[in-house]
């Protein structure tokens, strides 16, 4: 895909402004100073031979993600991930309900309540940066809450390419509760129509910059 | 209709709650009033902040005017918000919004998931029960292994230990074309001590004589008790037999060969015999028989 730098600059500004708003929401929440932003991103076109999966997929984990997912499938097609490397989630979780157990950050055994605490934070999130894009396209967007799951990156990737979505949009986040850093991703499976109505709003703007 | 989708609506086995565009409360099913102990006829046409207070905070007003506004869908898990309409009942509540014709409405489901919290819980407490088991049985198993390859008394290793290693360092040492070292260490008189003094005065004796053994080898030596008052030393990484000669002054050498015992004052003496890898013996066995032959030349002077 031919980068151009404004477009992404302009891409990065929406997506960390909805993923601020989130984080606001956060903070209110559980009672702690939550940072959220999007330190960077990348378009890639699975249609193309030598793009490989693992550039999509960011270095966040070479084990386990824990996967939230919703689809949208009106006036724009696809479906956006949140991810996090799952032996991350413990301690993430154990946050989120104020429980500290510091012997328990590498646990990886998740209980339907903790997939419910992921649930209602990848709901935040991705709704923010879902409903920037609905916004920003000034499009009705209507989607389920979000499905947790645990993949390890082979199945993740499997289950990406087998979707019919041609385009990935990688958000990559940093995730700042109190001191505690964690780096995941939002990765925006689009159709090459959704893309487009993406990118030519962007250009709109681009050509409202350069007067 | 409108009664039949209300019957529906109390007939199921979650809270629902809808309001009207001003948050006040249109309708609140039977299993609300279940929950809550609030009857329908409290509920109706008071908002939701002032029926269930425990809404009455930022982060929820914001939510629900998201929800209002946009149509988003909002999920409040059980966990993260305790105690939210009481400390009974863990509730996953999803909030949405429906578009009626005449405007917009939202529906608050109350999912009670107490009995699967309690399931878990449970289930962690058996784990712990478990994962505790395990770690004392593991603890037993390590015992039960020194019992096997350590002497209870001194914590040296014992005959069977001594024997693993020996073999392996033997092996290593005819690959490598490399000495061997075997002293064998008895001591003098441990008889008499046993008799004039008692056998816990033996004790001490053999406790003594293993600590000035390990402090006059090398780290890399294996001191042994091969029974009674016999010792066995394994000495690898030997260039010569004045390296053998070295740890064997320094053993005798040692200043505090006594114990104490019920004011007595009660000497220890040894008797040390060695021998060497390739030019006593092949085997470890004839290693030791010749190092045991050396000692009893010693003792016998």
């Amino acid at each position: 895909m031919h980068k151009n730098p404004l477009t992404y600059d302009i891409l990065k500004e929406i997506f960390n402004i909805s993923v601020g708003k989130s984080a606001s929401i956060l903070s209110d929440m559980i009672n702690k100073k939550i940072l959220l932003n999007v330190p960077d991103m990348d378009i890639y076109d699975l249609n193309e031979r030598h793009v490989d999966s693992s550039e999509y997929l960011p270095e966040i984990s070479s084990g386990a993600l824990m996967v939230s997912s919703i689809t949208f499938d009106e006036s724009l097609r696809g479906r956006a991930n949140l991810i996090f490397p799952a032996e991350k989630m413990r301690k993430f979780i154990n946050m989120c309900t104020n429980e500290d157990k510091s012997d328990d950050d590498g646990n990886m055994d998740f209980n339907d309540m903790d997939f419910d605490i992921v649930k209602e934070i990848g709901n935040i999130i991705l709704n923010s940066v879902i409903g920037e894009i609905g916004n920003f396209l000034k499009i009705n967007l209507n989607y389920s809450l979000p499905e947790v799951k645990i993949y390890n990156k082979d199945n993740f990737k499997k289950d990406l390419e087998s979707v019919q979505y041609s385009y990935i949009l990688t958000l990559y986040i940093s995730f700042k509760i109190d001191d505690t850093e964690i780096n995941g991703a939002v990765i925006i499976e689009l159709t090459l129509e959704s893309l487009n109505e993406l990118i030519k709003k962007v250009n709109v703007l681009e050509d409202e910059i350069d007067g | 209709m409108d009664s039949i989708l209300y019957d529906i609506l109390d007939n199921v086995s979650e809270g629902i709650i809808i309001l009207n565009g001003d948050i006040k409360i249109i309708q609140w099913n039977s299993y609300m009033e279940k929950i809550t102990g609030i009857n329908y006829k409290n509920a109706i046409s008071k908002t939701l902040y002032e029926v269930l207070p425990g809404f009455n905070k930022s982060y929820y007003k914001r939510s629900i005017d998201y929800v209002m506004n946009n149509g988003y869908k909002m999920f409040f898990s059980a966990p993260m918000h305790k105690g939210l309409i009481d400390d009974k009942h863990e509730l996953n509540i999803k909030v949405g919004r429906i578009n009626g014709n005449d405007g917009k409405y939202l529906m608050l489901e109350f999912i009670d998931v107490s009995n699967q919290i309690l399931r878990i819980n449970q289930l962690k407490e058996d784990v712990n029960k478990l994962s505790t088991l395990n770690k004392e049985l593991k603890e037993k198993e390590k015992i039960i292994q020194n019992l096997a390859y350590y002497d209870s008394l001194t914590g040296l290793a014992n005959r069977t230990l001594f024997y693993k290693i020996a073999e392996k360092f033997l092996e290593s040492s005819k690959r490598d074309n490399k000495l061997l070292g075997v002293m064998f260490v008895d001591a003098d008189k441990f008889k008499s001590i046993n008799d004039t003094y008692g056998h816990m005065a033996g004790d001490k004796a053999i406790v003594e004589i293993a600590r000035i053994l390990k402090e006059s080898t090398r780290k890399s030596d294996i001191v042994a008790r091969y029974g009674g008052d016999e010792f066995l030393i394994l000495l690898p990484f030997i260039k010569s037999e004045s390296d053998l000669k070295k740890v064997l002054l320094r053993i005798t050498s040692d200043k505090n060969k006594y114990i104490t015992f019920g004011g007595n004052k009660i000497g220890i003496s040894l008797s040390i015999g060695f021998s060497s890898f390739p030019d006593d013996g092949e085997s470890i066995d004839e290693l030791i028989t010749k190092a045991d032959s050396e000692m009893y030349k010693v003792k016998n002077r």
